[in-house]
């Protein structure tokens, strides 16, 4: 595992961080970087040097693309919204926002609605808006949870109703897509009828992006279900990366996730830096509820 | 989903139709200068054997690597201790070894799995790490490498531009090394269909969603074209029939497949699991509409008669059987 010094010692020149060691700079492990120093000791100038980087490769549409030569706005977008605004800058993150509103799966657009009614396969209910990865794709559990958490980090600090609707249509979203066993995979339940099977990182990005349900006062009895399938995954998972969400999807509802046993091993900057954030969050500090 | 796509491909085969020469372009570079593709079928087990198995298909084929990059790509998929869902480890390293042993100046494993991230993780739990020395040091993960965007040439999907993975781009050879399996989208999952794993997660998300938006069949063709210089190898010591590619069944085989021709080699395969060719429709784009014959094959090693297993299918290609 890389610690915070190992995980500084890798960042790129221009400031951003690799996925791999000696590769180009990328949006997601740059953002995991500095929210790992935000809650380690971290080094200022590094910190520094990182959101510059990612200031500078913001795109004009206020998203941000995986790496600068990618020529399009993705969900890391939603990833850079979690981190402060003071650092970031309050006009940079209000962009990011506003581009993550304007995001919705290909599934619920008027054109494709439309088209699947003239084939006369319209019929059910209107799906519910999630985020996809890729803008003109369907929505996906992973992206709808972190853009959840980075609407709801904005909601903190300035009212919108139109981002608390979002919200909520996004965790409705994703208590649609519980599997049966209680947890989630990373798109639907059921694949032409047969169950799917739940994921330890899906579930535990869902149950980070549930946390607000007790708190609004609206508490789903799913809920329980899935945080006793996060337990049980988390007692037999076999990635770190996998075991870092549940224990912060679990510690967001207070239960403190026991490993499978085992040292799992951290082999890159992104699960050695989710690592960190999930040590912090088992001791009190859950960095993506802030 | 795909109803925008399919006038734009009424037309694409018109015009394939009406010029044969079009169908050529869309064939391997190598296929291409042969007559008719060859296509191994060999008898296999996951034991010692298939060092020298593998070894000689590509003497067999005569698989020029003097000096050249080489990646091979397996298909690695879920955590699964046991041989159902992901290539072999073993038929990996065979690759390796006699790809190297035919004097490659670089062979590099690389895979970018479609739905799970942890892709170190699942390769450890599919024995990777344990079957091949200093895996870690060979593998990329095709996720997360850095990126080019490719222009597509006269695509049949909707996408007029890819990012691909530099590893991918910069091999002499990339070499498909796919389990043999149903799929419930496409019917069959082999080497062509492999090349999914070489679009990176890390700018089109887990799972590579865009594709199926794009039309998935018509993704095949269009990476096929974008990746001439391609060999095969299918590992069909055991596969996977049903609701492949992740929750079917084990089907044993005890076959590898292989050869210069992706369709070819495919369809092959398709012939082997009892499963028209002809209806695969990534093949049909691909091929042209006379590659496919298996009178246009010439087969080495086993006839297809003798190792045929038909493999269940699900009930929406039901009528793909044979």
């Amino acid at each position: 595992m890389f610690d915070i010094a190992s995980i500084i010692n890798l960042q790129n020149h221009d400031g951003g961080w690799p996925y791999r060691r000696t590769a180009g700079s990328w949006t997601e492990p740059t953002v995991l970087a500095l929210l790992a120093q935000s809650v380690e000791k971290g080094d200022p100038r590094s910190i520094e040097r990182g959101f510059t980087w990612l200031r500078a490769s913001q795109r004009p549409d206020g998203g941000w693309p995986p790496r600068p030569s990618v020529a399009q706005s993705t969900w890391v977008t939603s990833l850079v919204a979690l981190l402060p605004p003071d650092s970031l800058g309050h006009s940079h993150q209000a962009a990011a926002i506003d581009w993550l509103m304007g995001q919705t799966g290909e599934e619920t657009s008027l054109v494709y609605r439309l088209r699947r009614e003239l084939i006369g396969d319209g019929s059910g209910p209107e799906p519910r808006k999630g985020w996809p990865f890729f803008p003109g794709a369907a929505a996906w559990v992973a992206p709808t949870a972190i853009s959840i958490l980075a609407l709801e980090k904005s909601r903190r600090l300035r009212v919108s109703s139109g981002v608390q609707e979002r919200i909520q249509v996004g965790r409705q979203f994703l208590l649609d897509r519980m599997c049966k066993d209680g947890g989630w995979n990373y798109g639907r339940s059921s694949v032409l009828g047969v169950e799917a099977d739940s994921y330890p990182e899906t579930t535990g990005q869902a149950l980070l992006a549930l946390n607000g349900l007790a708190l609004s006062g609206t508490p789903s009895p799913k809920i329980g279900r899935a945080l006793a399938a996060a337990e049980e995954q988390a007692r037999r998972c076999q990635s770190a990366e996998g075991l870092s969400w549940l224990q912060l999807g679990l510690q967001a509802h207070g239960v403190a996730a026991k490993g499978p046993g085992r040292e799992l091993p951290c082999r890159q900057i992104m699960d050695s830096a989710l690592c960190i954030l999930a040590r912090a969050a088992l001791r009190g500090r859950n960095i993506f509820l802030e | 989903m795909n109803e925008g796509i399919t006038g734009r491909m009424t037309r694409r085969q018109a015009l394939m139709a009406s010029a044969g020469c079009l169908a050529l372009t869309r064939c391997s570079l190598v296929g291409s200068r042969l007559p008719e593709p060859r296509v191994s079928i060999v008898r296999a087990a996951y034991n010692q054997s298939l060092y020298e198995t593998v070894r000689r298909l590509l003497v067999d084929h005569r698989v020029d690597v003097k000096g050249k990059r080489v990646v091979v790509k397996p298909n690695l998929v879920e955590f699964d201790p046991g041989t159902t869902i992901n290539t072999h480890p073993m038929l990996v390293h065979a690759s390796l070894e006699a790809f190297r042993a035919l004097g490659a100046a670089d062979v590099r494993i690389a895979e970018g799995p479609g739905h799970r991230r942890v892709t170190m993780d699942l390769a450890d739990a599919a024995g990777y790490f344990e079957t091949i020395p200093r895996f870690d040091e060979l593998f990329t993960d095709l996720n997360l490498d850095d990126v080019s965007q490719v222009l597509l040439k006269d695509p049949f999907s909707r996408l007029n531009s890819v990012y691909f993975p530099n590893t991918a781009l910069g091999a002499d050879l990339l070499v498909s090394l796919p389990k043999m399996k149903t799929h419930h989208w496409v019917g069959a999952t082999l080497s062509m269909k492999n090349f999914f794993g070489l679009v990176p997660g890390g700018v089109y998300g887990w799972p590579k969603n865009v594709l199926h938006w794009a039309g998935i069949d018509e993704c095949i063709a269009d990476f096929h074209a974008a990746f001439p210089r391609h060999f095969a190898i299918v590992d069909g010591v055991v596969g996977m029939e049903g609701n492949g590619p992740i929750q079917g069944n084990p089907k044993p085989v005890g076959v590898v497949v292989a050869g210069t021709d992706m369709t070819a080699v495919d369809a092959t395969c398709c012939r082997i699991m009892r499963i028209n060719p002809a209806g695969i429709r990534y093949l049909r784009l691909a091929a042209g509409p006379n590659r496919l014959r298996e009178e246009d094959i010439r087969q080495i090693g086993e006839h297809i008669k003798s190792v045929e297993t038909p493999f269940n299918l699900i009930p929406e290609f039901q009528n793909l059987r044979i």
